[in-house]
Protein backbone atom coordinates (compact mmCIF):
# COMPACT_ATOMS: atom_id res chain seq x y z
CA UNK A 1 0.00 0.00 0.00
CA UNK A 2 1.39 3.60 -0.63
CA UNK A 3 0.53 5.57 2.13
CA UNK A 4 2.13 8.61 1.19
CA UNK A 5 0.13 11.10 -1.03
CA UNK A 6 1.55 12.53 -3.93
CA UNK A 7 0.90 15.33 -6.42
CA UNK A 8 -0.38 13.86 -9.42
CA UNK A 9 1.69 16.70 -11.11
CA UNK A 10 4.65 14.89 -9.56
CA UNK A 11 4.34 11.96 -11.70
CA UNK A 12 4.02 13.83 -14.88
CA UNK A 13 7.83 15.34 -14.98
CA UNK A 14 10.29 12.67 -16.89
CA UNK A 15 9.89 8.97 -15.67
CA UNK A 16 12.60 6.45 -16.65
CA UNK A 17 12.13 5.24 -20.03
CA UNK A 18 13.76 1.84 -20.60
CA UNK A 19 16.18 1.60 -23.51
CA UNK A 20 14.39 1.06 -26.45
CA UNK A 21 15.93 -1.81 -27.20
CA UNK A 22 14.81 -3.59 -24.49
CA UNK A 23 12.04 -5.16 -25.50
CA UNK A 24 13.07 -6.51 -28.72
CA UNK A 25 15.36 -8.83 -26.78
CA UNK A 26 12.76 -11.65 -26.43
CA UNK A 27 13.19 -11.51 -30.32
CA UNK A 28 16.62 -11.95 -29.91
CA UNK A 29 16.01 -14.70 -26.79
CA UNK A 30 13.88 -16.64 -29.62
CA UNK A 31 17.13 -16.33 -32.23
CA UNK A 32 19.56 -18.29 -29.06
CA UNK A 33 16.92 -20.41 -28.52
CA UNK A 34 16.52 -21.52 -31.93
CA UNK A 35 20.25 -21.50 -32.53
CA UNK A 36 21.02 -23.78 -29.83
CA UNK A 37 18.62 -26.15 -30.77
CA UNK A 38 19.48 -26.19 -34.53
CA UNK A 39 22.86 -26.40 -33.35
CA UNK A 40 21.84 -29.98 -31.28
CA UNK A 41 20.42 -30.82 -34.67
CA UNK A 42 23.20 -30.22 -37.09
CA UNK A 43 26.07 -31.54 -34.95
CA UNK A 44 24.89 -34.93 -34.87
CA UNK A 45 24.73 -34.88 -38.99
CA UNK A 46 27.76 -33.45 -39.02
CA UNK A 47 29.33 -36.14 -36.97
CA UNK A 48 27.94 -38.17 -39.56
CA UNK A 49 29.36 -36.98 -42.69
CA UNK A 50 32.75 -36.94 -40.78
CA UNK A 51 31.96 -40.82 -40.46
CA UNK A 52 31.66 -41.24 -44.46
CA UNK A 53 34.63 -39.13 -44.87
CA UNK A 54 36.90 -41.00 -42.28
CA UNK A 55 35.41 -44.44 -44.37
CA UNK A 56 36.15 -42.72 -47.64
CA UNK A 57 33.03 -44.38 -48.17
CA UNK A 58 30.90 -42.08 -50.36
CA UNK A 59 30.11 -44.49 -53.01
CA UNK A 60 28.93 -47.21 -50.13
CA UNK A 61 26.18 -44.74 -49.73
CA UNK A 62 22.46 -45.07 -50.11
CA UNK A 63 20.20 -42.29 -51.17
CA UNK A 64 19.65 -40.72 -48.19
CA UNK A 65 22.69 -41.06 -47.05
CA UNK A 66 24.34 -39.41 -49.87
CA UNK A 67 21.66 -36.61 -48.97
CA UNK A 68 22.83 -36.31 -45.78
CA UNK A 69 26.66 -36.24 -47.34
CA UNK A 70 26.03 -33.67 -49.58
CA UNK A 71 24.28 -31.11 -47.59
CA UNK A 72 26.34 -31.05 -45.38
CA UNK A 73 29.74 -31.11 -47.22
CA UNK A 74 27.60 -27.44 -48.98
CA UNK A 75 27.11 -26.76 -45.30
CA UNK A 76 30.67 -27.01 -43.53
CA UNK A 77 32.50 -26.37 -46.83
CA UNK A 78 32.31 -22.50 -46.48
CA UNK A 79 33.83 -22.51 -43.09
CA UNK A 80 36.46 -25.85 -42.78
CA UNK A 81 39.42 -26.92 -45.63
CA UNK A 82 39.44 -30.06 -43.91
CA UNK A 83 36.17 -30.93 -42.22
CA UNK A 84 37.33 -34.50 -40.95
CA UNK A 85 39.81 -32.70 -38.45
CA UNK A 86 38.12 -29.43 -38.12
CA UNK A 87 34.51 -30.18 -38.01
CA UNK A 88 35.89 -31.61 -34.52
CA UNK A 89 36.23 -27.96 -33.01
CA UNK A 90 32.30 -28.01 -32.33
CA UNK A 91 31.28 -30.99 -30.41
CA UNK A 92 28.99 -31.64 -27.55
CA UNK A 93 25.52 -30.14 -26.11
CA UNK A 94 24.88 -27.75 -23.40
CA UNK A 95 25.34 -30.81 -21.09
CA UNK A 96 28.90 -30.31 -22.12
CA UNK A 97 30.52 -29.16 -25.25
CA UNK A 98 34.19 -27.79 -27.02
CA UNK A 99 34.24 -24.75 -28.96
CA UNK A 100 37.68 -24.74 -30.69
CA UNK A 101 39.93 -25.13 -27.73
CA UNK A 102 37.02 -23.92 -25.36
CA UNK A 103 35.43 -26.81 -23.03
CA UNK A 104 31.91 -25.52 -21.65
CA UNK A 105 30.12 -28.04 -18.96
CA UNK A 106 26.31 -27.35 -17.35
CA UNK A 107 27.52 -26.91 -13.45
CA UNK A 108 25.17 -28.99 -12.62
CA UNK A 109 27.49 -32.28 -14.62
CA UNK A 110 30.24 -30.44 -12.12
CA UNK A 111 27.87 -31.04 -9.23
CA UNK A 112 27.25 -34.27 -10.12
CA UNK A 113 30.43 -35.55 -10.84
CA UNK A 114 31.94 -34.02 -8.05
CA UNK A 115 29.25 -35.82 -5.49
CA UNK A 116 29.57 -39.34 -7.81
CA UNK A 117 32.78 -39.36 -7.98
CA UNK A 118 33.99 -37.29 -5.26
CA UNK A 119 37.34 -36.59 -6.79
CA UNK A 120 38.25 -32.71 -7.30
CA UNK A 121 39.05 -33.19 -11.37
CA UNK A 122 40.10 -29.40 -11.53
CA UNK A 123 40.04 -29.94 -15.55
CA UNK A 124 36.61 -30.63 -15.73
CA UNK A 125 35.61 -28.62 -12.82
CA UNK A 126 36.73 -25.64 -14.60
CA UNK A 127 35.10 -25.83 -17.63
CA UNK A 128 31.94 -24.83 -15.54
CA UNK A 129 33.47 -21.57 -14.31
CA UNK A 130 32.70 -19.34 -17.47
CA UNK A 131 28.61 -20.67 -17.09
CA UNK A 132 29.09 -19.89 -12.96
CA UNK A 133 30.13 -16.12 -13.34
CA UNK A 134 27.59 -15.41 -16.19
CA UNK A 135 25.26 -17.11 -13.97
CA UNK A 136 25.68 -15.23 -10.65
CA UNK A 137 26.02 -11.64 -12.84
CA UNK A 138 22.79 -12.48 -14.97
CA UNK A 139 21.01 -15.41 -12.54
CA UNK A 140 19.40 -18.16 -14.74
CA UNK A 141 19.54 -16.86 -17.80
CA UNK A 142 20.56 -20.36 -18.59
CA UNK A 143 17.06 -21.46 -18.50
CA UNK A 144 15.63 -18.60 -20.81
CA UNK A 145 18.19 -17.99 -23.57
CA UNK A 146 20.40 -21.23 -24.23
CA UNK A 147 18.13 -24.48 -22.47
CA UNK A 148 17.29 -26.60 -25.32
CA UNK A 149 14.42 -27.62 -23.38
CA UNK A 150 12.78 -23.76 -22.72
CA UNK A 151 12.65 -23.94 -26.72
CA UNK A 152 10.79 -26.86 -26.39
CA UNK A 153 8.85 -25.91 -23.21
CA UNK A 154 7.61 -22.37 -24.79
CA UNK A 155 6.24 -23.89 -27.99
CA UNK A 156 4.63 -26.78 -25.72
CA UNK A 157 2.79 -24.01 -23.31
CA UNK A 158 1.88 -21.90 -26.24
CA UNK A 159 0.00 -25.08 -27.55
CA UNK A 160 -1.73 -25.18 -23.90
CA UNK A 161 -2.84 -21.66 -25.21
CA UNK A 162 -4.24 -23.08 -28.34
CA UNK A 163 -5.69 -25.85 -26.53
CA UNK A 164 -7.14 -23.38 -24.06
CA UNK A 165 -8.69 -21.46 -26.60
CA UNK A 166 -10.23 -24.44 -28.34
CA UNK A 167 -12.45 -24.79 -25.13
CA UNK A 168 -10.17 -27.74 -23.52
CA UNK A 169 -10.14 -27.65 -19.60
CA UNK A 170 -6.42 -27.74 -18.70
CA UNK A 171 -4.86 -27.51 -15.10
CA UNK A 172 -2.97 -24.91 -14.02
CA UNK A 173 -1.47 -26.05 -10.84
CA UNK A 174 0.69 -24.77 -8.55
CA UNK A 175 3.03 -26.40 -6.21
CA UNK A 176 5.59 -25.38 -3.73
CA UNK A 177 8.48 -23.82 -5.66
CA UNK A 178 10.93 -24.66 -3.06
CA UNK A 179 10.44 -28.77 -4.71
CA UNK A 180 13.43 -28.17 -6.77
CA UNK A 181 15.93 -27.58 -4.27
CA UNK A 182 14.76 -30.93 -2.65
CA UNK A 183 14.71 -32.55 -6.11
CA UNK A 184 18.30 -31.28 -6.47
CA UNK A 185 19.26 -32.20 -3.11
CA UNK A 186 18.00 -36.50 -3.19
CA UNK A 187 19.40 -35.96 -6.74
CA UNK A 188 23.01 -35.49 -4.81
CA UNK A 189 22.08 -37.98 -2.27
CA UNK A 190 21.06 -40.34 -5.21
CA UNK A 191 25.11 -39.75 -6.86
CA UNK A 192 26.68 -40.66 -3.43
CA UNK A 193 24.59 -43.64 -2.89
CA UNK A 194 24.98 -44.69 -6.49
CA UNK A 195 27.63 -43.60 -7.50
CA UNK A 196 26.51 -42.71 -10.77
CA UNK A 197 25.21 -39.34 -12.80
CA UNK A 198 21.59 -39.27 -11.61
CA UNK A 199 20.83 -35.96 -13.00
CA UNK A 200 22.03 -36.70 -16.70
CA UNK A 201 19.22 -38.97 -16.94
CA UNK A 202 16.42 -36.71 -15.88
CA UNK A 203 17.86 -33.08 -16.65
CA UNK A 204 16.18 -32.25 -19.51
CA UNK A 205 18.76 -30.20 -21.31
CA UNK A 206 21.34 -33.43 -20.89
CA UNK A 207 18.29 -35.29 -22.05
CA UNK A 208 17.87 -33.38 -25.55
CA UNK A 209 21.46 -32.98 -26.02
CA UNK A 210 21.62 -36.49 -26.24
CA UNK A 211 18.81 -37.84 -27.18
CA UNK A 212 18.92 -36.16 -30.67
CA UNK A 213 22.61 -37.20 -31.17
CA UNK A 214 21.48 -41.30 -30.42
CA UNK A 215 18.67 -40.56 -32.79
CA UNK A 216 20.52 -39.40 -35.46
CA UNK A 217 23.64 -40.78 -35.55
CA UNK A 218 22.75 -43.92 -33.41
CA UNK A 219 19.13 -45.02 -35.30
CA UNK A 220 16.99 -44.61 -32.21
CA UNK A 221 16.11 -42.64 -29.14
CA UNK A 222 17.12 -43.81 -25.67
CA UNK A 223 14.47 -44.14 -22.69
CA UNK A 224 15.27 -40.21 -22.09
CA UNK A 225 13.04 -39.03 -24.89
CA UNK A 226 10.23 -41.26 -22.94
CA UNK A 227 10.73 -39.16 -19.50
CA UNK A 228 10.91 -35.81 -21.68
CA UNK A 229 7.99 -36.71 -23.09
CA UNK A 230 5.99 -37.00 -19.93
CA UNK A 231 7.35 -33.63 -18.56
CA UNK A 232 5.79 -32.30 -21.98
CA UNK A 233 2.47 -33.84 -21.04
CA UNK A 234 3.12 -32.53 -17.45
CA UNK A 235 3.42 -28.94 -18.53
CA UNK A 236 0.46 -29.15 -21.03
CA UNK A 237 -1.87 -30.85 -19.03
CA UNK A 238 -1.15 -30.10 -15.16
CA UNK A 239 0.68 -27.44 -15.15
CA UNK A 240 2.25 -24.84 -17.02
CA UNK A 241 6.50 -24.69 -17.11
CA UNK A 242 5.64 -27.18 -14.11
CA UNK A 243 8.93 -29.31 -14.68
CA UNK A 244 10.91 -26.05 -14.83
CA UNK A 245 9.00 -24.39 -11.79
CA UNK A 246 8.89 -26.77 -9.86
CA UNK A 247 11.60 -30.08 -10.74
CA UNK A 248 13.99 -29.17 -12.14
CA UNK A 249 17.12 -29.73 -10.62
CA UNK A 250 19.55 -27.84 -12.91
CA UNK A 251 16.93 -24.81 -12.56
CA UNK A 252 17.40 -25.06 -9.07
CA UNK A 253 21.40 -24.74 -8.76
CA UNK A 254 21.05 -21.87 -11.17
CA UNK A 255 18.63 -20.09 -9.08
CA UNK A 256 20.63 -20.18 -5.79
CA UNK A 257 23.90 -19.28 -8.15
CA UNK A 258 21.76 -16.59 -8.95
CA UNK A 259 20.28 -15.36 -6.12
CA UNK A 260 22.20 -11.92 -5.77
CA UNK A 261 22.53 -11.84 -9.56
CA UNK A 262 23.44 -8.42 -10.57
CA UNK A 263 21.52 -7.80 -13.67
CA UNK A 264 17.48 -7.75 -12.23
CA UNK A 265 14.11 -6.65 -13.95
CA UNK A 266 12.25 -4.06 -12.36
CA UNK A 267 8.89 -2.40 -12.82
CA UNK A 268 9.00 1.56 -13.04
CA UNK A 269 5.97 1.59 -10.86
CA UNK A 270 5.47 5.12 -12.36
CA UNK A 271 4.79 4.30 -15.46
CA UNK A 272 2.68 1.11 -14.58
CA UNK A 273 -0.94 0.49 -15.26
CA UNK A 274 -1.76 -2.42 -13.52
CA UNK A 275 -2.78 -4.22 -16.46
CA UNK A 276 -0.76 -7.54 -15.15
CA UNK A 277 0.18 -8.38 -18.47
CA UNK A 278 3.45 -9.60 -17.32
CA UNK A 279 2.27 -11.67 -14.50
CA UNK A 280 0.14 -13.59 -17.60
CA UNK A 281 2.99 -13.79 -19.17
CA UNK A 282 5.49 -14.69 -17.22
CA UNK A 283 6.17 -18.69 -17.84
CA UNK A 284 7.89 -19.22 -14.44
CA UNK A 285 4.90 -18.13 -12.56
CA UNK A 286 6.34 -14.76 -10.74
CA UNK A 287 4.26 -12.07 -10.46
CA UNK A 288 6.14 -9.00 -12.10
CA UNK A 289 2.78 -6.71 -11.48
CA UNK A 290 3.77 -7.04 -7.83
CA UNK A 291 7.80 -6.97 -7.40
CA UNK A 292 7.88 -10.66 -6.92
CA UNK A 293 10.94 -11.36 -9.10
CA UNK A 294 13.43 -13.06 -6.59
CA UNK A 295 16.03 -15.69 -7.94
CA UNK A 296 13.56 -17.41 -9.76
CA UNK A 297 13.79 -14.97 -12.39
CA UNK A 298 15.29 -15.85 -15.27
CA UNK A 299 15.48 -12.41 -16.74
CA UNK A 300 13.80 -13.52 -20.35
CA UNK A 301 12.34 -10.10 -20.64
CA UNK A 302 8.96 -11.59 -21.80
CA UNK A 303 7.48 -8.88 -19.41
CA UNK A 304 9.38 -6.47 -20.58
CA UNK A 305 8.50 -7.16 -24.16
CA UNK A 306 4.63 -7.24 -23.82
CA UNK A 307 4.31 -4.04 -20.78
CA UNK A 308 2.20 -1.85 -23.15
CA UNK A 309 3.22 1.29 -21.24
CA UNK A 310 7.23 0.82 -21.28
CA UNK A 311 7.03 0.07 -16.94
CA UNK A 312 9.69 -2.72 -16.92
CA UNK A 313 13.63 -2.47 -17.12
CA UNK A 314 16.68 -4.19 -16.44
CA UNK A 315 18.88 -2.13 -13.74
CA UNK A 316 22.00 -3.39 -11.79
CA UNK A 317 21.32 -4.42 -8.57
CA UNK A 318 21.98 -7.52 -5.87
CA UNK A 319 18.65 -6.82 -4.45
CA UNK A 320 15.30 -6.57 -5.98
CA UNK A 321 13.05 -3.51 -4.91
CA UNK A 322 10.54 -4.89 -2.40
CA UNK A 323 6.79 -4.27 -4.01
CA UNK A 324 6.42 -0.69 -4.85
CA UNK A 325 2.17 -1.04 -4.98
CA UNK A 326 -0.34 0.15 -7.23
CA UNK A 327 1.36 1.34 -10.72
CA UNK A 328 0.78 5.13 -11.09
CA UNK A 329 -1.29 4.79 -14.00
CA UNK A 330 -3.69 2.44 -12.58
CA UNK A 331 -7.02 2.91 -11.40
CA UNK A 332 -5.88 1.80 -7.88
CA UNK A 333 -3.44 3.89 -7.59
CA UNK A 334 -5.98 7.23 -8.55
CA UNK A 335 -8.47 6.37 -6.11
CA UNK A 336 -6.15 5.73 -3.24
CA UNK A 337 -4.66 9.49 -3.61
CA UNK A 338 -7.54 10.72 -4.40
CA UNK A 339 -9.12 9.70 -1.10
CA UNK A 340 -6.49 11.17 0.64
CA UNK A 341 -5.94 14.38 -0.77
CA UNK A 342 -9.53 15.36 -1.99
CA UNK A 343 -8.82 19.01 -2.98
CA UNK A 344 -6.82 17.41 -5.52
CA UNK A 345 -9.71 15.68 -6.52
CA UNK A 346 -12.17 18.73 -6.29
CA UNK A 347 -9.57 20.47 -8.55
CA UNK A 348 -9.38 17.54 -11.33
CA UNK A 349 -12.98 17.78 -11.70
CA UNK A 350 -12.91 21.53 -12.13
CA UNK B 1 -3.69 -35.06 19.60
CA UNK B 2 0.04 -34.80 19.91
CA UNK B 3 0.62 -38.14 18.36
CA UNK B 4 -1.98 -37.46 15.39
CA UNK B 5 0.01 -34.59 14.72
CA UNK B 6 2.91 -36.60 14.82
CA UNK B 7 2.20 -38.83 12.51
CA UNK B 8 0.51 -36.65 10.01
CA UNK B 9 3.81 -34.41 9.85
CA UNK B 10 5.55 -37.93 9.02
CA UNK B 11 3.15 -38.86 6.27
CA UNK B 12 3.35 -35.15 4.76
CA UNK B 13 7.19 -35.59 4.58
CA UNK B 14 7.50 -38.57 2.90
CA UNK B 15 5.05 -38.10 0.79
CA UNK B 16 7.05 -34.85 -0.07
CA UNK B 17 10.20 -36.60 -0.35
CA UNK B 18 8.34 -39.44 -2.75
CA UNK B 19 7.15 -36.24 -4.90
CA UNK B 20 11.28 -35.44 -5.18
CA UNK B 21 12.28 -38.71 -5.56
CA UNK B 22 9.54 -39.43 -8.51
CA UNK B 23 12.16 -38.39 -11.21
CA UNK B 24 15.00 -40.67 -10.28
CA UNK B 25 12.47 -43.19 -9.88
CA UNK B 26 10.68 -42.72 -13.29
CA UNK B 27 14.24 -43.03 -14.70
CA UNK B 28 15.51 -45.72 -12.94
CA UNK B 29 11.88 -47.64 -13.89
CA UNK B 30 12.57 -46.44 -17.88
CA UNK B 31 16.14 -47.95 -18.05
CA UNK B 32 16.00 -51.24 -15.97
CA UNK B 33 19.41 -52.61 -14.56
CA UNK B 34 21.20 -55.42 -16.81
CA UNK B 35 22.03 -57.79 -14.04
CA UNK B 36 24.35 -59.74 -16.38
CA UNK B 37 26.79 -57.10 -18.74
CA UNK B 38 26.85 -58.14 -21.08
CA UNK B 39 31.02 -59.51 -21.98
CA UNK B 40 30.53 -58.04 -25.68
CA UNK B 41 30.81 -54.50 -23.73
CA UNK B 42 34.18 -52.91 -23.81
CA UNK B 43 35.05 -49.76 -22.46
CA UNK B 44 36.09 -47.00 -24.39
CA UNK B 45 40.02 -46.64 -24.66
CA UNK B 46 41.72 -44.67 -22.18
CA UNK B 47 39.24 -45.48 -19.74
CA UNK B 48 39.15 -45.85 -15.60
CA UNK B 49 40.13 -48.88 -14.80
CA UNK B 50 37.50 -50.39 -12.65
CA UNK B 51 33.24 -50.03 -13.71
CA UNK B 52 32.33 -48.41 -10.85
CA UNK B 53 34.92 -45.76 -10.80
CA UNK B 54 34.07 -45.36 -14.90
CA UNK B 55 29.91 -45.18 -14.18
CA UNK B 56 30.60 -42.75 -11.57
CA UNK B 57 32.70 -40.28 -13.38
CA UNK B 58 31.37 -40.57 -16.71
CA UNK B 59 28.44 -37.81 -16.93
CA UNK B 60 26.64 -38.96 -19.80
CA UNK B 61 27.44 -35.77 -22.00
CA UNK B 62 27.86 -38.29 -25.02
CA UNK B 63 31.61 -36.38 -26.69
CA UNK B 64 33.34 -39.50 -26.88
CA UNK B 65 30.51 -41.06 -28.99
CA UNK B 66 30.40 -37.53 -31.48
CA UNK B 67 33.99 -37.35 -32.31
CA UNK B 68 34.38 -41.31 -32.67
CA UNK B 69 35.45 -41.26 -36.56
CA UNK B 70 34.36 -44.84 -36.82
CA UNK B 71 31.29 -44.48 -35.31
CA UNK B 72 31.86 -47.38 -32.94
CA UNK B 73 31.22 -46.23 -29.95
CA UNK B 74 27.34 -47.07 -28.29
CA UNK B 75 25.35 -45.83 -25.41
CA UNK B 76 23.33 -47.95 -22.57
CA UNK B 77 20.41 -45.86 -24.28
CA UNK B 78 17.75 -48.30 -22.99
CA UNK B 79 19.37 -50.09 -20.07
CA UNK B 80 21.67 -49.95 -18.02
CA UNK B 81 20.33 -48.81 -14.79
CA UNK B 82 22.98 -46.53 -13.13
CA UNK B 83 25.02 -46.75 -15.87
CA UNK B 84 22.72 -45.58 -18.23
CA UNK B 85 24.17 -43.33 -20.91
CA UNK B 86 27.69 -44.20 -20.44
CA UNK B 87 29.57 -45.37 -23.81
CA UNK B 88 30.47 -48.91 -24.46
CA UNK B 89 32.27 -50.36 -27.44
CA UNK B 90 30.69 -53.77 -28.94
CA UNK B 91 33.32 -54.43 -31.10
CA UNK B 92 31.56 -57.31 -33.27
CA UNK B 93 29.35 -54.39 -35.13
CA UNK B 94 32.07 -51.36 -34.94
CA UNK B 95 35.53 -51.63 -33.39
CA UNK B 96 37.71 -49.40 -31.71
CA UNK B 97 40.61 -47.38 -33.92
CA UNK B 98 42.62 -46.48 -31.13
CA UNK B 99 42.73 -43.30 -32.88
CA UNK B 100 42.31 -41.64 -29.24
CA UNK B 101 39.60 -38.84 -30.22
CA UNK B 102 37.56 -39.55 -27.41
CA UNK B 103 40.08 -39.51 -24.83
CA UNK B 104 41.19 -35.69 -25.59
CA UNK B 105 37.67 -34.88 -25.81
CA UNK B 106 36.24 -36.58 -22.78
CA UNK B 107 35.87 -33.49 -19.86
CA UNK B 108 35.78 -35.63 -17.22
CA UNK B 109 38.48 -38.13 -15.44
CA UNK B 110 36.44 -41.23 -17.23
CA UNK B 111 38.65 -41.23 -21.21
CA UNK B 112 42.23 -40.05 -20.42
CA UNK B 113 44.82 -39.93 -23.18
CA UNK B 114 46.74 -43.06 -23.39
CA UNK B 115 49.40 -44.03 -25.15
CA UNK B 116 48.15 -46.88 -28.17
CA UNK B 117 50.36 -49.08 -26.83
CA UNK B 118 49.11 -48.45 -23.05
CA UNK B 119 45.48 -49.00 -23.84
CA UNK B 120 44.06 -51.37 -21.71
CA UNK B 121 40.24 -52.48 -23.16
CA UNK B 122 41.20 -56.71 -22.83
CA UNK B 123 43.04 -58.82 -24.75
CA UNK B 124 41.74 -61.20 -27.63
CA UNK B 125 40.63 -64.57 -27.35
CA UNK B 126 41.06 -67.23 -29.92
CA UNK B 127 38.62 -70.28 -30.24
CA UNK B 128 41.23 -72.71 -31.84
CA UNK B 129 38.22 -75.58 -32.36
CA UNK B 130 36.65 -73.06 -34.93
CA UNK B 131 39.16 -70.58 -36.21
CA UNK B 132 39.88 -71.21 -40.25
CA UNK B 133 43.43 -71.94 -40.16
CA UNK B 134 43.79 -73.62 -37.12
CA UNK B 135 41.20 -76.41 -38.12
CA UNK B 136 42.95 -76.47 -41.86
CA UNK B 137 39.71 -74.78 -44.14
CA UNK B 138 41.71 -72.67 -45.91
CA UNK B 139 43.72 -69.73 -45.30
CA UNK B 140 42.69 -66.22 -43.70
CA UNK B 141 44.86 -64.23 -41.83
CA UNK B 142 42.07 -60.88 -41.48
CA UNK B 143 42.79 -60.34 -37.45
CA UNK B 144 46.65 -60.64 -38.65
CA UNK B 145 47.03 -58.14 -41.39
CA UNK B 146 44.15 -55.46 -39.86
CA UNK B 147 45.63 -55.07 -35.95
CA UNK B 148 46.64 -51.69 -35.85
CA UNK B 149 49.23 -52.84 -33.75
CA UNK B 150 50.96 -55.28 -35.95
CA UNK B 151 53.53 -57.87 -34.97
CA UNK B 152 53.12 -56.84 -31.16
CA UNK B 153 49.15 -57.61 -31.56
CA UNK B 154 48.99 -60.74 -33.22
CA UNK B 155 50.96 -62.54 -35.38
CA UNK B 156 51.14 -66.22 -37.05
CA UNK B 157 52.23 -68.84 -35.85
CA UNK B 158 54.91 -69.63 -38.68
CA UNK B 159 55.17 -67.41 -41.02
CA UNK B 160 53.25 -68.40 -43.91
CA UNK B 161 50.79 -70.86 -42.16
CA UNK B 162 47.66 -68.81 -40.93
CA UNK B 163 47.11 -69.89 -38.08
CA UNK B 164 46.84 -66.58 -35.39
CA UNK B 165 48.60 -66.38 -32.62
CA UNK B 166 47.57 -63.40 -30.15
CA UNK B 167 50.83 -61.26 -28.62
CA UNK B 168 51.47 -60.26 -25.11
CA UNK B 169 51.09 -56.41 -26.89
CA UNK B 170 47.25 -56.81 -27.58
CA UNK B 171 44.89 -53.98 -25.97
CA UNK B 172 41.84 -55.47 -27.20
CA UNK B 173 40.87 -52.89 -29.59
CA UNK B 174 38.40 -55.66 -31.13
CA UNK B 175 39.21 -55.03 -34.83
CA UNK B 176 40.18 -58.64 -35.48
CA UNK B 177 36.55 -59.53 -34.11
CA UNK B 178 34.95 -56.97 -36.89
CA UNK B 179 36.89 -58.33 -39.48
CA UNK B 180 36.40 -61.89 -38.43
CA UNK B 181 34.85 -63.50 -41.52
CA UNK B 182 33.83 -66.92 -39.12
CA UNK B 183 30.27 -66.72 -38.26
CA UNK B 184 30.47 -67.99 -34.93
CA UNK B 185 33.28 -65.33 -34.33
CA UNK B 186 36.51 -67.78 -32.88
CA UNK B 187 38.15 -64.40 -31.77
CA UNK B 188 36.79 -62.18 -28.99
CA UNK B 189 37.99 -60.05 -26.58
CA UNK B 190 38.16 -61.05 -22.99
CA UNK B 191 40.53 -60.35 -19.50
CA UNK B 192 43.69 -59.70 -19.78
CA UNK B 193 43.77 -62.73 -17.21
CA UNK B 194 41.51 -64.94 -19.02
CA UNK B 195 44.20 -66.02 -21.13
CA UNK B 196 44.83 -65.67 -24.64
CA UNK B 197 43.55 -69.13 -26.25
CA UNK B 198 40.09 -70.05 -25.08
CA UNK B 199 39.95 -73.24 -23.11
CA UNK B 200 37.67 -75.82 -23.57
CA UNK B 201 36.06 -77.46 -20.08
CA UNK B 202 34.20 -80.03 -20.01
CA UNK B 203 32.02 -79.99 -16.85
Amino acid sequence: MNKTPMNPTATNKAVHKPFFLWRHLNKLRWVSLTIVFTMLVLIPFLHVYQTYLAAHTYDLLSGSEKQIYNSMEWLSSPFVTDPEDQLDALKGNTWSGTFGSLQLSDPLAVLGHLVSSQTFYWPFILTALIPVILTVFFGRFFCGWICPATFLYELNSNLGILLRKSGLHIGNRRFDRRLKYLVLAIGLAIAVATGSAAFAAIYPPAIIGREIYYAIALGGFGSGVVFFLLTLLFDLLLSRRGFCRYICPGGALYSLLGRFRLLRIKRIVESCNDCAKCTAVCEFGLDPLHDHFGQECNNCSACIAVCPTEAMTFYLSPQDIANQGPGHLGRQYKQQNTAFNPAEKMAGEN
Amino acid sequence: MRRRNFLQWIVTSTAVFAAGAIPFALNRLLAPAEHRLSRRHLKPPGALKSDAEFISACIGCGLCGEVCPPRCIQFHQRDGGAQVNTPYINPEQKACTLCGKCTEVCPTNALSPIAREKVDMGIAQIDRSACYPWVDRGICGACVSICPLGEEGINFKQWNQYQPVIQSGCVGCGLCVEVCPHPSLPIRIVERSQGRVMRHTVS
